[in-house]
């Protein structure tokens, strides 16, 4: 019959009038990001051990490590990525020998100015030495928590400044 | 239940205006004021709401949710689209005719305004009762094909020369059909006048009696308003924005506005011949007359809109073809099929 194929069209967009609808209002609803997301990244800077292998692995030479010899050991000062080049490949990410460098699942990364867009993830002086390579004894006599407080407050410097994101 | 509120509104002015001692004239004059006024505020309103409507009805076809940011549920989207647009330059080429380059936008709202002061809103609130009420609608909605032109003309673009030639070619051609779909009704009722036509139907509304010309009319309304999927006027994909392209700001957002205003005429136009107007069906008056046209006239809307979002746009070829050679002859059949029931009814002495 002519006009059949009219009203079956009709049929369709009425019935898509009561469907669900697919949109997500973003800043109220997210879509939950999979588990292995390359978001923002982040570094474990206790297990960091200076080696290099992320910076040599970057394609594009995002990643500036600046270190420096404490006692026997590469101790970090400075892991600076200029994430304006990164492509998010993940290959940093994957030849971690210690699993320091990692993806979070942060997505807010933009800026309003393009030098606060490098992505500072440690800054801090050398110590004199390590407090590793103290005698054992002296370790332990130690106040509990104090060691943990300064890697608290080593990682929270390694965290972004406040203006970001 | 509210029945008489908008009837007692225009009597109490009246009464006041008596009791302060205006002379009948200038106190009929008054109330003619406030009336056209009502209609052009409701129209007006009507017309930002719709677009809202539109896009509302657009997203939920493709599954989106739509404008829902800007106040209550999206509801303020049109206000504010509006105020970005009154903002901004309405930009004059250099080689356009200015005055009448200036001019269409202006005008493109006064054909369908002038249609909304016979319209009966519902039992006794037409603003003007006029014996000719369906004529002069006809006629005064006909006055858009100049305007469409006029913008065409005067931009001195050939995208809009082609989508003015475009407009005045399909209006022109899908008028005919508009206005014989309606001598059927006119036939059955014997009247030109608007609200003798609705109380014809207190018996059965003339979808029923004149399906076909239901069908001719509403075909060549969509056509009559360029919405899809007779929009060729506004082609995207060959013409640009036909007569359109050259506007900018409040200039473009007065046509695309009038084009609203079009579609309530129409919509108006179709419920006053096939709808019964204001009458309640099945006997339902415990809504108010006002109301029952308010329900119908939006239906029809709806059903615009819905067929804007369903179908694609056709050929011009195809369009004109329709037109001439299917919808005018149909209408033809139609006035004589009706003239003949008639003159079987009579000679059987129903």
């Amino acid at each position: 019959m002519f006009g059949q194929g009219l009203l079956k069209g009709l049929a369709i967009t009425w019935k898509e009038l009561f469907t669900r609808k697919v949109t997500v209002q973003y800043p109220e609803e997210k879509v939950p990001l999979p588990e292995r997301y390359h978001g923002r990244f982040e570094l474990d800077v206790d297990k960091c051990i200076a080696c290099g292998l992320c910076a040599n692995a970057c394609p594009n030479k995002v990643i500036q490590i600046t270190k420096e010899k404490v006692g026997k050991k590469q101790y970090l000062t400075k892991y600076v990525m200029r994430i304006e080049y990164c492509l998010f490949c993940g290959l940093c990410v994957e030849s971690c020998n210690k699993d320091a460098l990692k993806f979070s699942h942060v997505i807010n990364m933009n800026q309003f100015f393009r030098d606060k867009v490098r992505l500072v993830l440690v800054d801090r002086p050398a110590p004199e030495a390590l407090p590793e390579e103290e005698p054992a004894e002296a370790a332990a006599e130690r106040p509990a928590g104090a060691r943990a407080k300064t890697a608290k407050a080593e990682v929270a410097a390694g965290k972004a400044p406040g203006e970001e994101g | 239940m509210g029945e008489n509120i908008f009837t007692g509104i225009a009597a109490g002015l009246r009464t006041y205006l008596a009791g302060a001692g205006v002379p009948p004239l200038a106190s009929e004059f008054i109330v003619m004021v406030v009336k056209l006024l009502a209609v052009i505020i409701f129209v007006s309103l009507n017309v930002v709401w719709l677009v809202y409507m539109e896009r509302k009805v657009a997203a939920y076809i493709q599954c989106r949710i739509g404008p829902n940011r800007v106040g209550p549920k999206g509801l303020l989207q049109t206000v504010a689209d509006v105020v970005k647009l009154l903002a901004k330059e309405i930009i004059i080429p250099r080689r356009v005719d200015k005055i009448v380059y200036l001019a269409a936008p202006v005008l493109v709202f006064v054909p369908p305004m002038m249609a909304f002061a016979v319209i009966p809103w519902g039992e006794g609130m037409a603003p003007i009762d006029l014996n000719i009420g369906v004529f002069y609608v006809l006629a005064v909605a006909s006055l858009s094909t100049i305007i469409f032109w006029m913008g065409g003309w005067s931009s001195n673009n050939k995208y809009s020369l082609v989508g003015g030639m475009r407009v005045v070619a399909q209006m022109v051609s899908y008028e005919l059909p508009l206005v014989l779909s309606l001598l059927g009704v006119i036939m059955l009722t014997g009247t030109l006048s608007i609200t003798e036509i609705v109380n014809a139907q207190r018996g059965t509304w003339f979808i029923f009696a004149q399906p076909l010309a239901f069908l001719i009319y509403f075909i060549a309304g969509v056509s009559e308003v360029n919405r899809t999927p007779f929009d060729l006027v506004e082609g995207e994909s060959e013409i640009i924005a036909g007569p359109y392209t050259e506007y900018s700001g409040m200039g473009y957002a007065m046509y695309m506005l009038a084009e609203y205003g079009s579609m309530m005429v129409i919509s108006c136009m179709c419920t006053i011949m096939f709808l019964g107007g204001w009458l309640a069906p099945f006997g339902w008056t415990f809504l108010p007359s006002w109301f029952w046209f308010f329900i119908k006239v939006y239906a029809m809307i709806f059903i615009f809109m819905w067929i804007r979002w369903t179908y694609p746009r056709i050929r011009v070829d195809q369009l004109m073809g329709f037109g001439w050679k299917v919808l005018v002859p149909l209408s033809l059949a139609n006035i004589f099929v009706t003239g003949v029931g008639m003159y079987i009814y009579r000679a059987i002495g129903w």
